[in-house]
């Protein structure tokens, strides 16, 4: 099996996983709304973070697609 | 856990649910952030030519996002990174036949600028946005659009994601008749991104991802002495994340893990573990770790062959060699309703021997400390 279509696999697997899940009503979200339940709970950190990684590891992406790349040693 | 109103809950949770970028914000917010990052030395042992001082680096940022009319907001993001120290320009074997690092004579004196524009539309069940990134350098520019989609769908429950991004780099190194470096070079970058973000219970939410990355043209590293890389890599990269809110202690614990694999070899596992700590209503503590770890590349060395023929790939670059690392973490953050603060300092500690495959020593295994402020406005 290829890598694309394996990963694409995986995508589905997951997928149909998280669809299994409870329904929650509107007023039943506050919790999921609080500050510490976002998946990046501060945009400029994530930023820093992602930069200092992605100049310093082989390894960069899975969350989105690339931006401009940098000279970085 | 406070336990807050459903009139109040319902208003908070339309304002923000978890990854759910399809709704506009209804405020504007302005970041501001100055951090500190730097290099251990490399132990004077170890180096046979050069300068053992790593790189310091200064970086300032700044973020707007706003919200203009009822179904746009616009966003700019501006980083200043000032650099100083000594970079690896290559190994060669050591008096007792080990790696040992040639660095280059002089401090280093750089600095980069990013900035980033986002245009992003919002209709009842979606956002479209258009971001333009451009990097500049001394000796290096990048410049990248990028498209990105998400659609909510299941009464609000989940959202799909998705981006298209494209780079285009040009590498102009300084000194290049001096030291017989490559005078002007491009690279570009195509990249692909697909997730799935859905709520799980009413304290759990999920999202799982995956990209993958073209990159082709001049992907090796000027400064080094001896460095052939592929004109070509393919990377894939997925991702899956996790938040879960827990009533007793009032906290929420995230969880990522991200599996990376290429074509040059590279093969990569990240678990990155933090604890949101409340304490009282407008604290938190948040003590994280990171795990990492990676196989070498297939051309690899840990010493430069000079007598390989110059269209052989080879590199003694430390990014691309088997090692593993954690980083330890700690935040402060102070929230008010209309502002909030966040401390942080990071220690990253990089060994051949927390790898998960197995490694030679590196003489330039790094070693960083990232200290961070940010404050964060909403009006």
């Amino acid at each position: 099996m290829n890598r694309s279509l394996r990963s694409a696999l995986i995508v589905v697997a997951m997928t149909s996983a998280l669809s299994a899940c409870e329904v929650v009503r509107p007023w039943e979200r506050g919790t999921l709304a609080r500050p510490e339940m976002q998946l990046d709970p501060n945009a400029l950190q994530t930023g820093l973070y992602d930069q200092v990684y992605f100049s310093k590891e082989a390894a960069r992406g899975g969350t989105k697609a690339a931006g401009a790349g940098c000279g970085c040693n | 856990m406070k336990r807050s109103s459903p009139l109040a809950a319902l208003t908070t949770a339309a304002m923000s649910l978890p990854a759910f970028a399809a709704s506009p914000p209804v405020e504007s917010t302005l970041s501001v952030g100055v951090s500190n990052y730097q290099e251990a030395d490399v132990p004077p042992h170890l180096v046979v030519g050069g300068d053992n001082r790593r790189y310091d680096v200064n970086i300032r940022q700044f973020r707007l996002l706003s919200p203009v009319g009822r179904d746009w907001s616009l966003g700019l993001d501006l980083s200043r990174e000032t650099m100083s120290g000594a970079s690896p320009w290559g190994t060669s074997a050591g008096v007792d036949g080990e790696p040992a690092l040639i660095m280059s004579g002089a401090t280093i004196h750089d600095t980069r600028t990013e900035t980033s524009l986002t245009a992003t539309r919002y209709g009842e069940d979606h956002s479209i946005g258009l971001t333009l990134t451009r990097s500049e350098e001394d000796d290096y520019e990048a410049f990248s659009p990028a498209l990105s989609g998400e659609w909510t769908f299941n009464d609000d429950l989940a959202s799909l994601s998705a981006g298209l991004s494209y780079s285009n780099d040009v590498v102009e190194p300084t000194d290049a008749a001096t030291f017989g470096r490559v005078s002007r070079e491009e690279r570009r970058s195509r990249s692909a991104s697909v997730g799935v973000s859905r709520v799980i219970d009413r304290s759990s939410v999920a999202y799982a991802g995956l990209s993958v990355t073209d990159h082709s043209g001049y992907l090796s590293d000027p400064y080094k002495l001896r460095d052939v890389r592929p004109e070509e890599r393919r990377e894939w990269a997925l991702s899956v994340r996790y938040r879960h809110y827990l009533d007793g202690p009032d906290a929420a614990l995230h969880l990522d893990y991200r599996y990376f694999d290429d074509d040059w070899g590279v093969a990569s596992h990240t678990l990155h573990t933090s604890w949101y700590q409340n304490l009282g209503t407008w604290f938190q503590v948040v003590p994280n770790v990171r795990y990492y770890s990676q196989s070498e590349a297939d051309f690899y060395r840990s010493v430069d062959d000079f007598g390989l023929p110059l269209d052989v790939h080879q590199s003694s670059d430390f990014r691309l060699s088997a090692y593993g690392a954690f980083t330890f973490g700690l935040k402060a953050i102070v929230r008010q309703p209309d502002w909030s603060l966040t401390i942080s300092a990071d220690r990253y500690i990089g060994n051949e021997k927390y790898g998960l495959a197995s490694g030679v020593p590196h003489p330039a295994r790094l070693e960083f400390t990232l200290a961070s402020v940010v404050l964060d406005i909403q009006f």
